[in-house]
């Protein structure tokens, strides 16, 4: 036992010693939906400021970084962006449980897309703590050919208690706002409740970092 | 379905062989580093003769283009001048080609694959190839020990496929499998992209037969697990490159099949957040990390640029890392993977990354490192070093080099390789082959090497190209013993001439 506890207090303290960057916040972000409707352009717009023409399905997941200010706070957004192809269901629902915001993505021009969203809200009931921060977003707002008007959006995301947006990665509309009110919410959120820790393995980094854990709704409602 | 994925699949293995340089011949290896040659007999038509009868139609090749193929090595850095090449079919007749060779000192140059990064498995001057491609025969399989028994000239690729479809794998893979033969894998003890999980060859290795310079077979084709008797002398033959004895059959432990496969791609900032990346990714991962290998900016570039190949990230980064897990189980690996990524993302220490379980996908990110020294070679003339250090001082040679080159004609220097086993692969690319450039990098690298206890060859063994520096990973009372070795197996020094001693 002794010999154990060494170890850990060993590991604690490389961690800290690893920490090279100095951020209050910290929160994961996971993006599903559909195929094709826009959740890796989404991403690559905040995360790079560009669009990608003719962008591949993603398969598996992709994960990355982006540090922004909130409030004169340094935020890290840890943005999973996930397949959606039917036959990578199962790797990405792993995804879900220690999200904090999941964005819920359909593309307005594309009614199939709006159709399945039922079926993506049963997997995060399932899957997704029941506090996570939901978001709805009708992306390819630049599109002409619009198939789902932004009040039946807005309808479906009430009826569901979600946020809602509408995009368009295209054009960088509303990009920049959701991801930033998405990190004001969830600070906010974090900052009621103060509670540092989600599920049990994510610690308080450093004594500086704060996640937020089961805070709920704290009656904000930025997006809508 | 998981169970039906292969290792991986076959369209990248098999670029060595669709893969036709772009560049010249070199010349020469005897002009170019002004080799003497040793007092051998010179092949003549009687000796043809001989080996004609001896091995029968197909067993010959004395068409000087068709030799051509065999003198040449892979990267295209050296050349030899043989005007013989023979393809024994059996043990027997590699006995009978060695004994008669041995008696009229003709010198012998094995060659399997001839995927060499050495220049170890072309003849230096006119000695005869002695090509082991013929001998393919997979002769038994264990599938409850896990053990199979084969010829040395069965293409590991090959030998990979056997196994998959009774749930079993090679020990060993490497880029070049669709080429590479298992008994030139063997002899020069060749590592690749799964040692860190499997261990290199003296342990996978259960047993095997050699022949002599004399003819004289040796029979340890032992085939168990466990076999504490006498002396190990299977060790005699595993990284000697051919210059002791000539492997003919081995028998090679074989795990079983992995059922799951993950493999995430990594982008990083600086070298010292791939160090802690690795850390954790041990922590992490422990029991089901297969392979962790990084490479640098210049190496992806020239990857994109050279073979067209698609970074899989979409930032551009200092640094990749390939971490690859392989377990029983599909969703407790995800599960791990997960935890992993998080904890570095979490910790500042990796910016982007992509993560997947699904075989194609995992085979484009694997081609990218595969194909590195391929797409290094293609335009450029390649002087590339295979070092081991320790990994606190892994990446830095790189500056040194740059720092020592800057005043030469140099296009670009890389490094990749094996993170998990302290071993990195340092490219320096010119246009051409460049004196000035190459008297400025040897003894210099290996001095550098040397001095910061490493290995001036870790995987690719010593062959033509590093016979001259072995010492610098030797102590001399060592490569006296080596000496002795050589002289007590191989009297008349006809087996692999000018290679791993000078």
């Amino acid at each position: 036992m002794k010999g154990l506890r060494t170890s850990i207090i060993q590991e604690k303290k490389r961690t800290e010693f690893v920490i090279m960057e100095d951020y209050k916040f910290l929160f994961k972000v996971v993006l599903v939906g559909n195929a094709g409707v826009g959740k890796t352009c989404l991403v690559r717009r905040f995360t790079q400021g560009l669009f990608p023409p003719g962008q591949g399905a993603t398969i598996g997941v992709d994960f990355m970084i982006k540090t922004v200010e909130v409030e004169n706070e340094i935020v890290k957004l840890q943005i999973w962006d996930t397949a959606g192809q039917e036959r990578f269901r199962s790797i990405t629902q792993s995804y879900y449980r220690s999200a904090h915001a999941l964005i819920l993505v359909y593309d307005i021009s594309c009614q199939p897309t709006f159709d399945c969203l039922p079926d993506w809200l049963r997997e995060i009931e399932e899957y997704a703590s029941n506090k996570v921060l939901r978001i709805l977003v009708g992306n390819k707002i630049d599109r002409e050919d619009r198939e789902i008007p932004t009040h039946v959006g807005e309808d479906f995301a009430q009826r569901h208690g979600m946020y809602f947006l509408e995009t368009s990665a295209k054009e960088a509309e509303n990009v920049e706002r959701l991801f930033m009110e998405i990190a004001a919410e969830l600070m906010e959120q974090a900052r009621c409740k103060e509670l540092p820790r989600y599920e049990q393995n994510t610690t308080s980094l450093n004594g500086k970092t704060t996640s937020i854990g089961d805070a709920g709704i704290c009656g904000c409602s930025r997006l809508s | 379905m998981m169970l039906a994925m292969g290792r991986r699949l076959k369209a990248i293995e098999c670029f060595l062989r669709r893969w036709v340089s772009s560049r010249p011949d070199p010349e020469l290896t005897a002009l170019r580093y002004n080799v003497k040659r040793g007092s051998y007999a010179v092949p003549n038509d009687t000796h043809v003769a001989f080996f004609e009868k001896l091995l029968g139609p197909g067993g010959v090749i004395t068409d000087s283009q068709e030799c051509d193929a065999y003198n040449v090595d892979w990267l295209k850095i050296v050349k030899g001048s043989s005007r013989l090449v023979l393809r024994p079919r059996s043990t027997e007749e590699v006995s009978a080609v060695l004994r008669y060779c041995d008696e009229r000192r003709l010198a012998l140059c094995p060659q399997s694959g001839n995927t060499s990064l050495v220049g170890g498995s072309v003849p230096v001057f006119d000695e005869i190839v002695l090509s082991m491609r013929l001998m393919d025969r997979i002769i038994h399989t264990d599938e409850l020990a896990g053990v199979v028994v084969c010829e040395a000239g069965c293409v590991l690729q090959r030998l990979d496929e056997h196994l998959s479809g009774r749930d079993l794998m090679m020990p060993i893979d490497l880029g070049a499998k669709g080429s590479c033969l298992i008994g030139g894998n063997v002899s020069t003890n060749a590592g690749g992209l799964r040692l860190l999980r499997y261990g290199n060859l003296h342990g996978n290795v259960l047993g095997l037969e050699a022949v002599m310079a004399n003819g004289n077979v040796i029979d340890c084709l032992n085939t168990l697990k466990k076999d504490n008797t006498g002396y190990h002398l299977k060790h005699l033959f595993i990284g000697s490159e051919g210059t002791l004895g000539v492997v003919t059959k081995l028998a090679i432990q074989c795990p079983n099949l992995p059922k799951a496969i993950n493999v995430a791609f990594l982008g990083l900032r600086d070298f010292k957040k791939v160090l802690e990346t690795y850390r954790l990714a041990k922590g992490e991962l422990s029991e089901i990390l297969s392979s962790c290998e990084m490479m640098d900016r210049v190496s992806m570039d020239i990857a994109e640029q050279a073979l067209g190949l698609k970074n899989p990230l979409a930032s551009e980064n200092d640094f990749y890392m390939l971490i690859e897990t392989s377990g029983s189980q599909l969703s407790h690996d995800e599960e791990k993977v997960k935890a992993f990524l998080e904890k570095v993302m979490e910790l500042g220490i990796v910016d982007d990354g992509t993560v997947t379980s699904d075989p194609s996908k995992i085979q484009k990110i694997w081609e990218v490192r595969e194909r590195l020294a391929e797409a290094m070679s293609k335009e450029h003339y390649l002087f590339k070093y295979d070092i081991s250090l320790p990994l606190s001082e892994f990446y830095s040679i790189v500056a040194v080099l740059k720092d020592h080159l800057k005043d030469c004609d140099v296009r670009y220097i890389t490094g990749f390789g094996h993170l998990g086993d302290g071993n990195l692969h340092v490219q320096v690319l010119t246009s051409d082959y460049d004196a000035k450039v190459n008297a400025r990098l040897e003894p210099f690298i290996f001095e550098y090497t040397s001095k910061m206890r490493g290995s001036i060859s870790a995987e690719h063994g010593i062959g033509f190209k590093k016979a001259k520096f072995l010492r610098y990973s030797k102590d001399e009372s060592a490569i006296e013993l080596m000496r002795n070795m050589k002289r007590a197996m191989d009297p008349n020094g006809i087996l692999n001439p000018y290679k791993v001693f000078t």
